[in-house]
C-alpha cells in the first residue's frame, strides 16, 4: 500500500533541548492516523515541520512518494491544514476568508466555497464576520478552508479544541465521513485519549519528542482488552471445552499452557467449573488487560497527562 | 501574482486602512486649497490662480506626511500576520515566500500612488476651475504630475526598510516610530529648504518637489541628488534582501 506521508529520523532542535527526536512515521492512504501525545510532547511541532513552517534539524520528510525538500510547493497544494489555531482575517466574513484561501490556491470555481462551508455546517452565518465567530465555528471554518482545495491528506492539530461536546461528535463524524467519501487521509493530534480512541484507524504515541509506538487500533484494542489469562496442564483440551462447554471461540492459545479468554470475564468460577469437570487443571487464573489510558501510561512512563 | 495582490487587497477589506489613505491625501488637499485665498501681484492687481505654487505645497505636504502613513501602511500589512496569527496559514501555501513578500510591497505601492493620485485632486480641480479664467499651462501641469510620480517612486524606496522592521518586530509600533521619526526629520529638512537633506533617505521623495520649486525658490538640488539617489537605492536594496531572505528562513512558531 502506498504511503502518503513518511519521516526518517525526523529531529528538530533547539539549542540543546531536542524537542522532536528522531521520528519515524508512516501514513498510508486512507489512515486516519491518531498522532497522541500530552502536551508539549513536540506535536504541534512535527506538524509544523510537516507543513513546512519550521526547518527540520535532522531527517528527511517524504510527502506522496516525493521528498519535501525541493517539491513544497507541490506536496503542500495536496494538504490541508491547521496548525495549532485557525487563524482568520476578524474583519472580513467567512466567504471572503475563503476567497482569499481559494485565490492563494489557484482554484478557479467559486462554488467550492459554499460546498465547503455546507459541509461543515456554516452556509446560515457565511457572511458574518469572522470576529463574532465562536472558538467552535473558528474550528469549524478551518476545517471548512483546509477542505475546500480539496486536499488529499488533512493535517489537523487539535482540531476539537473548544468545541463543545456534540460539536466533537458532529466533528468526528465528519471526519469519518471525509475519510470513507471522498478518501482524505487525515493526520490529527491530540492529547485526549478518548478522541483518538474513537476515531484514529492507526495510533502514533509521541512522549518527549519520540514516537514510542505506531501500532493499528484493532491491534491497539487488542493489546488494551480485558481478558482472563488461564495457565492450564493443557490448553488444546482447554480450548475444545471452552467451546463446546461454554460455546465460545473469543480466546486465544498462547503457548506453554497460556490461554487467554476474551469472554466470560465476569464468571471466572464458571469457566474454572467447566475446566475442572472436563478434566484440565487450572494451575492459575486472572483478570489482565489495561484500558487505553493505563496502556498510554506505561508506555510513556506512568507519568500524568495534563 | 495578480491574485496575490488582490488577495492582499481583499484582507484590508472593513479595515482603517482606506482611512489612512484619506489621512495622508486630505492635508495636502487642504493645504494646496489656501491658495484660493485672495493674492495680490506686487504691483497690487488681483493675482490667478498659480499651479506651480499649488503643486508645490501640495508636493511638499505629502513627503512630509508620506514616511510616517506609508511605514504605518506596510508595518500593518506585514504584522497583522503575526498579531492575528494568520502567518501558520500563510506559509502553509503552496507559494514561494519570496512571491507573498513582493505581493504584500506591491499592494504598498499600490496603496502609496492612490494617496498621491488623491493628494492632488485639489490641485487638479484648480486647473479645471482655472481654465474658465485664464490660460492653462499644461506644461506645468505636466510637471506637477511627474513630480507626483516621482515623488511616489522615491517614497517607495524606504518601503522595504519599515516592512523589514514591522517583520522582525512582528508589530505595528517599531514602523510606526520609525515613520514617526522620519517624519519628524523630514519636516526640519523640508523647513530648511536645503538640498543636503537628500541625504536622508526619507526626504529624497522632497527632490522632485524642490525641482518644481526651482522657480520659486532656487537650490542647488542637483548636487545632493545623486548621492541621495545612491544611499535611498542601497537602503531599498538591502531592506528588500533582509526582508527576503527573513521571509524565506522565517520559522513560525507557537504564538508567532
Amino acid at each position: 500500500m502506498s504511503f502518503i506521508l513518511r519521516t526518517d529520523r525526523l529531529t528538530k532542535r533547539y539549542g540543546d533541548k531536542t524537542v522532536v527526536d528522531s521520528v519515524n512515521m508512516t501514513i498510508r492512504a486512507g489512515d486516519i492516523y491518531g498522532f497522541l501525545g500530552q502536551n508539549g510532547a513536540g506535536k504541534t511541532t512535527t506538524l509544523r515541520m510537516l507543513t513546512g513552517l519550521i526547518h527540520p534539524s535532522a531527517g528527511e520528510i517524504e510527502l506522496f512518494g516525493a521528498a519535501l525538500q525541493g517539491n513544497k510547493g507541490k506536496a503542500l497544494a495536496r494538504i490541508g491544514a491547521i496548525i495549532e489555531y485557525p487563524g482568520f482575517y476578524l474583519n472580513l466574513n467567512a466567504t471572503d476568508n475563503l476567497e482569499i484561501h481559494r485565490r492563494l490556491m489557484g482554484m478557479g470555481n467559486k462554488e467550492c466555497i459554499d460546498e465547503a462551508l455546507a459541509t461543515v455546517g456554516l452556509q446560515d452565518a457565511k457572511y458574518q464576520k469572522v470576529k463574532n465567530y465562536s472558538l467552535g465555528m473558528k474550528q469549524r471554518l478551518g476545517i471548512a478552508r483546509a477542505l475546500l482545495h480539496r486536499p488529499e491528506l488533512l493535517i489537523l492539530d487539535e482540531p476539537t479544541n473548544g468545541l463543545d461536546p456534540g460539536g466533537i461528535k458532529e466533528m468526528r463524524q465528519l471526519f469519518a465521513d471525509l475519510a470513507r467519501k471522498r478518501g482524505i487521509t487525515f493526520l490529527i493530534s491530540s492529547h485526549l485519549l478518548s478522541e483518538v480512541e474513537q476515531l484514529a484507524s492507526k495510533i502514533g504515541i509521541v512522549h518527549q519528542g519520540r514516537l514510542l509506538e505506531e501500532i493499528d487500533s484493532e491491534a491497539l484494542r487488542q493489546k488494551t482488552r480485558h481478558c482472563l489469562e488461564l495457565k492450564v496442564t493443557n490448553e488444546r483440551k482447554a480450548a475444545f471445552i471452552l467451546e463446546r462447554e461454554l460455546g465460545t471461540t473469543d480466546y486465544v492459545v498462547a503457548g506453554s499452557g497460556g490461554l487467554r479468554l476474551y469472554a466470560y470475564i465476569n464468571e471466572p468460577e464458571r469457566v474454572s467449573a467447566a475446566l475442572s469437570a472436563g478434566g484440565v487443571g487450572v494451575r492459575e487464573m486472572r483478570l489482565s488487560g489495561d484500558s487505553l489510558e493505563d496502556y498510554f501510561l506505561k508506555l510513556t512512563g506512568g507519568e500524568q497527562r495534563d | 501574482m495578480i491574485d496575490l495582490v488582490t488577495a492582499e487587497m481583499m484582507k484590508l477589506k472593513h479595515t482603517k486602512m482606506y482611512g489612512l489613505v484619506l489621512l495622508g491625501a486630505i492635508p495636502a488637499n487642504l493645504v494646496t486649497l489656501s491658495s484660493f485665498l485672495p493674492r495680490v501681484t506686487p504691483e497690487g492687481a488681483p493675482a490667478g490662480i498659480d499651479l506651480q505654487d499649488m503643486f508645490y505645497r501640495q508636493g511638499m505636504t505629502m513627503t512630509i506626511l508620506a514616511p510616517f502613513i506609508f511605514a504605518l501602511m506596510i508595518g500593518y500589512i506585514v504584522s497583522r500576520e503575526y498579531q492575528e496569527r494568520t502567518i501558520n496559514q500563510l506559509f502553509a501555501y503552496p507559494i514561494p515566500r519570496v512571491r507573498i513578500l513582493l505581493a504584500k510591497l506591491a499592494t504598498a505601492l499600490l496603496l502609496i500612488a492612490v494617496t498621491s493620485a488623491l493628494s492632488c485632486t485639489s490641485v487638479v480641480a484648480a486647473a479645471l476651475v482655472a481654465a474658465f479664467k485664464q490660460s492653462i499651462d499644461f506644461e506645468t501641469i505636466l510637471s506637477g504630475l511627474r513630480m507626483n510620480l516621482l515623488a511616489c517612486l522615491l517614497s517607495f524606496g524606504t518601503v522595504p526598510l519599515a516592512a523589514a522592521i514591522s517583520m522582525v518586530g512582528r508589530s505595528v509600533i517599531p514602523s510606526t516610530v520609525l515613520g514617526a521619526f522620519a517624519a519628524l526629520v523630514t519636516l526640519i529638512g523640508e523647513m530648511g529648504h536645503g538640498a543636503r537633506g537628500f541625504l536622508f533617505p526619507w526626504l529624497m521623495p522632497y527632490w522632485p518637489v524642490r525641482e518644481l520649486g526651482q522657480g520659486l525658490a532656487p537650490i542647488d538640488a542637483e548636487a545632493y541628488a545623486m548621492p541621495g539617489l545612491i544611499i535611498l537605492s542601497l537602503t531599498f536594496l538591502a531592506s528588500l534582501v533582509f526582508c527576503m531572505i527573513y521571509y524565506e528562513k522565517a520559522e513560525i512558531h507557537s504564538g508567532s
